[in-house]
């Protein structure tokens, strides 16, 4: 019983990195580069978050409708000034970039927030719980992992349905075959980074509502995310999604063995798959 | 060259020109340099960019504790044998992160010093997260110590200056930079990058082994935070794309700046940070050569001169 627990609170732990997992997939799916800034992203956006509910009393869910569009800006814009001028076949410059980002935020952060931690008051959802079949679950990590699966949902389907997606798909097999046909590679990669960090835009209300934030704690969110991507294979949309069930599996496992060895577990899991299906679980070779 | 072999004697000399403070400084300046030589040895070079080479600072920086104090070794013997270990861990890791991408290869790394970190956190015998002291420097007077920390601060310049030095101007530094301006054409041209990529992550691992020993036997304590610590690769980072990316004067030159900046604008704390991680995200926007890419352009000089001219004589004489 206490085992089957524990997969059930690592699937609904896989839902919180799924959020983070997905924008991180799409970018490296499109561009081929790697956003080292994306956990300090989630967490930049649930700062804001957590301060505008305590200035306006807005509940999490306002928060989330104010949060969404900004995240989407601040994606737009993070193409449209740093990326856009460090994508190509050097993964130096995009790393390089995005790490000096990552550095400054981190300590813009630390400025402007403190070294706190803080949490988004939810108005009690955080500690509500549901039974189901002699197991508690939360309320919230269930809405989370609903969240997580609709997004990788409609994300699937826009990349497999729409005019937008073929672009997108185009721009990620061959650029320059792509703007031949009439591709606007830059548009396509704006809007790209425009939904992977506004998914995080939900990240970020979750985030800051399951646990608390410090602007520290970015590093983190940026390997579980990776480590989810690599699990479950790079390109996949849902392969991310899998990934992100599999890394919360392993941590909330390892967590039951020994509270220091539960992150560990995940990593541990993430250099297995590495050393013996290095194409992820999902991928295709 | 003669500057050069200048400062490494006079580095060894200093417990006779220099206060016990200024040695430690010093110290601190050369661990940065020779972390930053090998990050640039990797990325600069061998196109391999890691945020996790603190993984293999702190692994060396563990053995010689365990060696010294744990099993009795003289300390200043057990820093050259615990350079054994981070040798031998950077062969599993690379099996397993030369199988990342690019990008990827970056986050794997750095997940392989997390894991380290943990590892240590965890392990009864490393004492866990509280660490461990080397109260075993106590049998050696002050003077004893200095001296030995000058050896060390002249030959860790000597290994990773003088080595990548004398590395890239040997027959396999022609095959590095041929595989840093194009890895297939090198490939084509007979060179075999994959074993030269693996060198150089070995070598970088001792390199930043030997740096991690060193700084951990100056601070007479470890424990896993210090020791794995991030903001190595931070440093590493900034000093090189700073000074300028494949070229040893460039380490020298973001070296000397980030030591400064971080003596006068380290009380600023965040803000100081801010401002490096700008400068960082600039210069690999606007200027990627760096200080030293931007000098070396307008003036033709070299301080060590790695660069290959045709001539016509069956010898090569640059």
């Amino acid at each position: 019983m206490q085992w089957f627990d524990a997969l059930i609170q690592g699937i609904l732990l896989g839902g919180m990195y799924a959020q983070y997992a997905l924008g991180m997939a799409l970018m490296f799916g499109v561009m081929r580069i790697v956003n080292v800034s994306h956990g300090d992203l989630v967490i930049l956006l649930s700062l804001i978050g957590i301060s505008l509910a305590s200035n306006f009393g807005w509940g999490p869910f306002t928060v989330m409708v104010a949060l969404v569009p900004l995240a989407i800006a601040l994606g737009w814009l993070l193409q449209k000034v740093v990326l856009n001028k460090v994508v190509g076949d050097d993964p130096l410059p995009s790393l390089i970039a995005t790490f000096g980002l990552s550095i400054a935020l981190q300590n813009m952060m630390l400025q402007i927030w403190s070294a706190n931690s803080r949490s988004l008051p939810g108005g009690g959802i955080e500690s509500q719980s549901i039974q189901i079949g002699g197991i508690y679950v939360g309320l919230l990590p269930v809405l989370v992992l609903t969240f997580a699966t609709a997004l990788t949902w409609g994300l699937d389907l826009v990349l497999k349905r729409t005019r937008f997606g073929r672009s997108l798909r185009a721009a990620s097999a061959d650029v320059e075959a792509a703007s031949m046909s009439g591709i606007n590679a830059r548009a396509v990669y704006a809007s790209a980074t425009a939904i992977a960090v506004g998914i995080l835009g939900f990240a970020a209300v979750f985030q800051s509502l399951r646990s608390t934030v410090a602007p520290a704690d970015g590093g983190a969110q940026l390997i579980y995310a990776f480590e989810a991507v690599i699990i479950g294979g790079m390109g996949s949309v849902w392969g991310a999604f899998i990934g992100s069930m599999v890394l919360g599996v392993s941590q909330a496992i390892g967590f039951r063995i020994d509270p220091g060895f539960g992150v560990l577990a995940g990593h541990l899991v993430f250099l297995l798959v590495l050393a013996i299906r290095p194409q992820g679980l999902f991928g295709k070779v | 060259m003669v500057l050069f072999l200048l400062a490494v004697v006079a580095l060894a000399a200093m417990p006779w020109w220099a206060k016990t403070g200024t040695i430690r400084m010093v110290l601190e300046l050369c661990c940065y340099i020779a972390v930053a030589q090998m990050w640039n040895m990797l990325a600069g070079y061998a196109g391999l960019v890691s945020v996790g080479q603190q993984a293999f600072m702190g692994a060396a920086g563990y053995a010689l504790f365990v060696l010294a104090q744990t099993f009795g070794v003289n300390p200043f013997l057990a820093i050259f044998i615990a350079l054994l270990v981070p040798a031998f861990l950077a062969v599993p890791c690379y099996m397993l992160l030369h199988r990342l991408d690019g990008p990827y290869f970056a986050i794997g790394t750095w997940v392989v010093a997390e894991v380290f970190r943990l590892v240590a956190s965890n392990m009864g015998f490393l004492n866990a997260g509280a660490g461990m002291s080397l109260n075993v420097m106590k049998e050696y007077s002050l003077f004893e110590r200095n001296v030995a920390m000058s050896l060390l601060c002249a030959l860790l310049i000597l290994l990773t200056i003088g080595g990548s030095y004398w590395f890239l101007r040997s027959r396999y530094g022609l095959a590095l930079i041929a595989m840093r301006d194009n890895p297939v054409a090198a490939a084509s041209q007979g060179v075999n990058v994959r074993r030269l990529r693996f060198m150089i992550y070995v070598a970088a691992a001792v390199g930043c082994g030997l740096a991690g020993a060193v700084y951990a036997m100056a601070q007479l304590r470890i424990n896993p935070p210090s020791a794995f610590d991030p903001m190595w690769a931070n440093v590493a980072i900034f000093i090189v794309m700073v000074g300028g990316i494949a070229s040893i004067e460039g380490v020298l030159i973001g070296s000397l700046i980030y030591f400064i900046a971080d003596r006068w604008f380290g009380q600023y704390g965040a803000s100081y940070f801010v401002v490096l991680g700008v400068m960082t995200v600039f210069v690999a926007l606007y200027a990627r050569g760096g200080i030293w890419g931007a000098v070396s352009k307008r003036w033709d000089v070299h301080w060590f001169p790695i660069r290959r001219h045709l001539v016509y004589t069956p010898e090569e004489k640059p």
